[in-house]
């Protein structure tokens, strides 16, 4: 298990290649990477910030990844999460799973995702043309926190 | 002497006046600290008061707000939460 939160860029095909070498005992790898987008809804992003609770937010992602994976009997998890200014195109969140066969690999990424939008003690900000936002999840967000289940709270 | 820590949105509205204070012999527990603080900076306040608040306490989830305060504690403020 390998959790970290970082404050400048980095490759998430590098971070990927370095987390599955010499691991051939899982048949699955499977990877999520999110990246600030240059526009929300039509509105022209220049920068993110995400803010952070130095030591809380690295514990509390650690919780829900350890927790997720034992739930997904995963052996292995990777999460890398970007803070502090991002621009546009750049990597902001990598999520990668081993595990022996494809299905668990696949719901550990899919429903750990699920849980960062929600319960990691992240801040997201964007600026655009007309100044800053806050960002909170969406209802949606919230509906597929309900569905991935409610065990990590 | 309580450290107080505002995240996200609460960060912008809260001064660095907040960042280390001697707090009243009457605020005694979270719920009283919430309060009182609301009172120093009603746009703070306001802040807390339109949103999901959790606060955390020496980094634990304090999920009862009677829970008493301690001289040296650290005591977060935070907004809903955006990762991912």
């Amino acid at each position: 298990m390998d959790v970290r939160i970082v404050t400048q860029a980095f490759d998430p095909q590098q971070e990927v290649a370095a987390f599955a070498a010499g691991r051939d005992d899982a048949g699955a790898l499977v990877s999520f990477i999110g990246t600030c987008r240059a526009a929300t809804g039509g509105v022209a992003v220049s920068e993110l910030h995400i803010d952070h609770y130095p030591g809380f937010s690295e514990k509390e992602i650690a919780r829900l990844a350890e927790e997720t994976a034992r739930r997904f009997a995963c052996p292995d998890l990777l999460v890398v999460h970007r803070v502090g200014p991002i621009c546009p195109g750049e990597a902001i969140v990598l999520v990668a799973a081993l595990s022996e066969h494809r299905n668990n690999a696949f719901e550990v990424v899919r429903i750990l995702m699920d849980y960062l939008k929600t319960d990691a003690p992240l801040w997201k900000k964007e600026t655009g043309p007309t100044g800053t936002r806050w960002i909170e999840p969406r209802n949606e967000d919230y509906a597929r926190r309900r569905q991935a289940g409610e065990g990590t709270s | 002497m309580v450290r107080l820590v505002f995240l996200g949105k609460f960060g912008d509205v809260a001064p660095a006046s907040l960042a280390e204070v001697a707090l009243p012999s009457d605020i005694v527990t979270l719920q009283d600290l919430k309060a009182w603080v609301a009172r120093q900076q009603p746009l703070l306040g306001a802040a807390m008061e339109a949103t999901r608040t959790r606060l955390i306490v020496n980094q634990c989830v304090a999920h009862d707000l009677s829970q008493r305060i301690a001289d040296g504690d650290e005591i977060a403020f935070l907004p809903p939460m955006s990762g991912g």
